[in-house]
């Protein structure tokens, strides 16, 4: 009993002390490559309020990034360049990020069609039919507003954030996209927010959308960091984010460059970049779901729906629909980060069944001996009959 | 999945497997047999398309079928037959504790509005399971109260986003378990019993099998089954 109740004890001062841990290593200045390896897969999109924000140096202190999104160790981005950095230290709301090198992000357009060489094998015709064109746009922060258009930065369950996705699947829609602009208000705006937004996703993924995207605007207060002029508008800029903590990462990040590929050649400017933050962001839920902020709360709201009618014109390219269909049908492109993703979930899968069994049985030859039974005696019941050699 | 590329349909494919394969393995050991839970995954799959609505005093509400009905009635079968009135007693409060702790994670540490906290801690997605699979674990070292602790702990939340909606007068709706299958109802649940297997396991591993001294005989029963027990090293399954 004593022994009992000795181990109960250890296992409540471990659980214990793991939470402990984690709390106080995700505080302040302990934003550290441990911190980052404790928290692993666990981790969600904060935002910094308006007017806090980080700013991500390059390792000879030029400023490369600004975000109010919480920024990590072991962050990755890819700036408008193509150039890629990780974030190797974090202190207070500066950050410091190494190059680590050049992503190859192209968009080739030649006489008979358009071809992504993003892997250098896929190829996407211009033009076809019976591929799927419905796209789905929601707003998790559906308070997010743009403070010179609408006179805050929050006005809860009916935001100017709204008005922006709006824009954005009127724009699809002229294009020949068929969209569902899910208006559902997920307030209060706080750490529930993506719980409730999930159920969004969901019911708009069950109409069987091509691509699932979540409309936000960042929290920098410097707007000279997202206005540009773009094809001779003032437009604001765009930035993809991905959750690069689920299993659908690889495949998202690929949605995310074919994007940046196409617009870097028909709009250079206009996407600000790719920010591969921590966090899961619903995308778990589909290897075609992106988070996408559309400027930020200091910039007019015009500018943010001019720079979103712009982003809208990448979708039907990407996705392998054709605005005009024509006779002739395809399969739509695929990506390899499907494949890739898909792989790394079978080896994550199999890697932690492994080790579970290990412990679970205490030896590799009992890991094996429960595996077998898995495999015949477990499934005899389901098939009616006991299998016997 | 017509008008996708391959590698997505595989993707797709391979995540919905593996997940509900995770979920068969977890309502295995919650009192069911392999073809009650392969049935009971197939309604919640079905049910997932379903939605009560439950509005009234002019608040949006749902419940969803998949993703609430079917696992709270699981949730009561399982109580329904757990082995000692006690263990329904740590089962109940396991969730109420786990409530709390989330709740207060989420007010405390993440804050009332993370933009103004700025805190970073962990996903409330994954924060739900490991706080239940914790608690419940620790108030009866079960995985049956882990699965009970986190579908009602995540529950009482949304019932507390209710509360919020109707007392502050905010603008929005409560869709309980709207997610279906995917739902943090479920996903907690089921991620709750894995924790609680893994660090049982683990546990028993280390102190060299269950203890058994001073517990109910009736319980133990299943440790005398050779097949289950001793030097082949099996867990408790039926």
């Amino acid at each position: 009993m004593k022994n009992n109740r000795t181990y109960r004890l250890l296992t409540v001062i471990v659980f214990i002390f793991i939470l402990g841990l984690l709390v106080f290593c995700e505080k302040g200045e302990f934003k550290t490559a441990f911190s980052i390896n404790l928290t692993g897969e666990v981790n969600w999109g904060v935002e910094c309020k308006p007017g806090t924000y980080y700013t991500i140096y390059d390792q000879k202190g030029n400023v490369i990034e600004k975000t109010s999104r919480m920024v990590n160790v072991g962050d990755e981005f890819i700036d408008e360049d193509n150039n890629r950095y990780s974030v190797i230290k974090v202190k207070g709301y500066k950050a410091e990020a190494e190059l680590l090198g050049r992503e190859e992000i192209v968009w080739e357009v030649n006489g008979q069609g358009e071809t992504d060489v993003l892997g250098g094998d896929f190829h996407i015709p211009v033009q076809r039919v019976g591929v799927n064109n419905l796209v789905a746009v929601y707003h998790t922060h559906s308070d997010e507003s743009y403070i010179p258009t609408d006179g805050t930065q929050s006005i809860p369950g009916s935001g100017g954030i709204f008005k922006v996705g709006e824009i954005f699947a009127e724009k699809l829609r002229s294009l020949g996209m068929e969209v569902i602009h899910d208006r559902r208000s997920h307030e209060p705006h706080d750490a529930n927010a993506y719980r409730r937004s999930r159920r969004t996703s969901t019911r708009l993924l069950q109409k069987n959308p091509a691509a699932i995207i979540d409309i936000h605007r960042d929290g920098v207060p410097d707007p000279d960091f997202y206005i540009d002029n773009v094809a001779g508008q003032e437009v604001s800029k765009i930035r993809l984010v991905i959750g690069r903590q689920n299993p659908n990462m690889q495949a998202n990040f690929d949605f995310a460059k074919r994007l940046k590929g196409y617009l870097d050649e028909k709009y250079p400017g206009l996407v600000k970049g790719i920010y591969l933050a921590k966090g899961n962001y619903n995308q778990d839920l589909s290897p075609r779901s992106i988070l996408v902020e559309a400027g930020t709360h200091t910039i007019s709201r015009e500018r943010a729906q001019r720079g979103i009618a712009l982003f809208a014109e990448a979708l039907p390219p990407v996705l392998g629909v054709s605005p005009s269909p024509t006779p002739f049908k395809q399969e739509p492109a695929g990506t390899r980060g499907d494949l890739a993703a898909a792989l790394f979930v079978i080896l994550s899968i199999i890697i932690g069944s492994a080790i579970y069994l290990v412990i679970s049985t205490g030896s590799i030859e009992g890991a094996v001996r429960k595996l077998k039974q898995f495999i015949t005696v477990e499934w005899t019941n389901f098939f009616g009959k006991r299998w016997r050699k | 999945m017509q008008g996708y590329p391959i590698g997505t349909i595989v993707l797709v494919i391979i995540a919905a497997v593996i997940y509900l394969g995770l979920a068969h393995r977890t309502l295995d050991r919650l009192y069911l047999t392999d073809k009650a839970a392969l049935l009971i995954i197939a309604a919640m799959i079905l049910g997932s398309f379903i939605d009560i609505p439950i509005t009234f005093g002019g608040i949006n509400a749902s419940v969803n079928v998949g993703g609430a009905v079917i696992p709270l009635i699981l949730v009561l079968y399982v109580l329904s037959k757990a082995g000692t009135s006690g263990e329904r007693i740590r089962a109940v409060l396991a969730a109420v504790i786990t409530a709390a702790v989330i709740f207060s994670i989420n007010t405390l540490i993440f804050g009332d509005d993370p933009w103004h906290r700025g805190r970073d801690f962990v996903d409330p997605l994954y924060v739900y399971p490991l706080v239940a699979g914790g608690t419940a674990y620790i108030a009866g070292r079960s995985r049956r109260s882990a699965f009970i602790a986190a579908f009602l702990g995540v529950l009482l939340l949304d019932i507390i986003d209710y509360l919020i909606i109707v007392f502050f007068n905010v603008p929005g709706s409560v869709n309980i378990g709207g997610a279906g299958v995917f739902d943090a109802l479920v996903l907690s649940g089921i991620v709750a019993v894995g924790l609680a297997e893994i660090i049982g396991e683990t546990r028993e591993r280390i102190q060299g099998g269950p203890a058994v001294e001073g517990r109910n005989e009736k319980l133990l029963e299943g440790l005398k089954n050779k097949n289950y027990s001793g030097d082949r090293g099996e867990d408790d399954e039926k």
